[in-house]
């Protein structure tokens, strides 16, 4: 009963045309069509950050964002920041603190830290805290998660 | 469901007088999450995001026009929001969360209407006008007069929000949003926003706000009066709280009781007050 469209997107930095009904959310769009299953899907309305993707640049809840909006734009997952290397330093802190037990917050919680660490180069704890809020993890394992984030900070620093 | 992309004005009016059961999707942070647990489910959505006449923010006569489709984001980062439209700035930047702020938007939030959100209680404060449009063309609402009840506004069937006009006077006005919620990022508790401007000791300015005690923010030009013309002592704050606090009308909910917001709401007209009066005194 729904009208598929066909949309074009950028993601990882590999073109994708695919044919989706309006009503796919970009998290299941990600996972299902293009089997990219490194976005998590947790709450569903936003709230716990699981979802949390690139969307030309910026972060977004992609479980809230509807795929036909993407279309002619450019999408990043982890998939792809862990690709690049962008961000290999912190996911490797993030193993030697052990600021992951489960794991399925950490995609989101990488994402949302890199833009953290993007507009600010030294955020303090309190900052960082007030950054991640909207990233639950439900292992409740956030000192370490804030440890990590802060020692990525000062090793870029220090790296300089 | 269906999905169209208008990318002008005409062909978006076409849509919304030809379709019975249409939502326009702005950012969709809260459409979208209406949707997924099954409260909408629009036979067509109508994105707005191909409309550049609902973008970007420009300045005309000592009044910015902030399009409806501006993010959280973009209004955080402007620095163009100066004097009484410093306070849009400072709620903006306490909306939920980054991932959030990057795709909510302006005129997304105040037709939700929602009266714990942070834009209703600022854009009541910064005494902004709205923008809208409607197969009958094109008017303008005073904010007091845009929110009538919870998640209910004055606009009429298929009428659109365009843009958000918010004076920059007084331009030696500050303006805060002072909210207090529970866990960061949440909907407030209570919210108090709140332009103030000062000549000397004397308040030459004031225009308060109370979000989340109430169907629709709560503001009272007597409350606002009181302050004007005084030095902005404990007691001529503690009058003016007194009547916002007895014209309020809070509800339960997870985020507190109605008498736990009405113990709030003359504690955080107090801190607003004093912590604007100080720091318009170093200025």
């Amino acid at each position: 009963m729904s009208n598929k469209t066909d949309i074009s997107v950028n993601v990882n930095g590999r073109e994708y045309t695919r044919h989706v009904s309006p009503r796919v959310s970009l998290a299941d769009f990600i996972r299902h069509d293009l089997g990219l299953t490194g976005t998590h899907v947790g709450c569903e309305h936003g709230v716990c950050g699981a979802c949390v993707v690139k969307l030309d640049g910026k972060i977004v809840r992609s479980c809230l964002t509807l795929a036909v909006q993407t279309d002619g734009h450019a999408i990043e997952t982890i998939e792809g920041l862990s690709e690049s290397g962008e961000i290999s330093d912190m996911q490797e802190i993030f193993h030697k603190r052990n600021a992951l037990q489960c794991g399925y917050c950490t995609p989101g919680i990488l994402l949302t830290a890199a833009e953290l660490l993007e507009k600010t180069a030294t955020p303090d704890r309190e900052e960082i805290r007030e950054f991640l809020s909207g990233n639950l993890c439900r292992c409740t394992g956030y000192e370490a998660i804030i440890d990590a984030v802060e020692e990525t900070a000062r090793e870029r620093q220090d790296g300089k | 469901m269906n999905y169209v992309e208008p990318s002008s004005i005409t062909e978006l009016m076409n849509y919304v007088t030809t379709v019975e059961d249409y939502r326009c999707l702005a950012g969709g942070a809260t459409l979208v999450a209406m949707m997924n647990v099954g409260l909408v489910e629009p036979e067509l959505l109508i994105s707005l995001h191909k409309l550049d006449e609902l973008k970007g923010m420009r300045i005309d006569q000592n009044v910015i026009r902030i399009g409806a489709m501006t993010t959280h984001t973009a209004i955080t980062d402007e620095d163009r929001l100066t004097g009484n439209a410093s306070l849009v700035r400072s709620a903006a930047g306490q909306i939920a969360h980054s991932a959030v702020r990057n795709m909510g938007t302006i005129g997304g939030a105040i037709s939700h209407a929602d009266p714990s959100a942070d834009f209703p209680a600022a854009l009541t404060a910064a005494n902004a006008t709205i923008e809208v449009l409607g197969p009958s063309g094109r008017r303008v609402i005073q904010i007091d007069d845009f929110f009538v009840n919870y998640l209910e506004t004055s606009l009429t069937e298929k009428e659109i929000v365009m843009a958000i006009m918010v004076p920059l006077s007084p331009a030696d006005a500050i303006g805060h949003h002072l909210k207090f919620s529970r866990v960061d990022g949440d909907y407030a508790t209570v919210s108090v926003s709140l332009a103030l401007a000062m000549e000397g000791r004397i308040c030459s300015y004031a225009r308060i706000a109370v979000g989340s005690v109430a169907a629709v923010p709560l503001r009272l030009k007597e409350a606002d009066d009181i302050l004007i013309g005084s030095n902005l002592e404990e007691s001529e704050i503690a009058r003016a709280s007194e009547l916002l606090l007895k014209s309020s009308d809070p509800i339960d909910d997870v985020r507190g009781s109605s008498s736990y917001r009405k113990f709030l709401i003359p504690r955080l007209i107090r801190q607003a007050v004093l912590q604007s009066k100080k720091e318009l005194s170093y200025t």
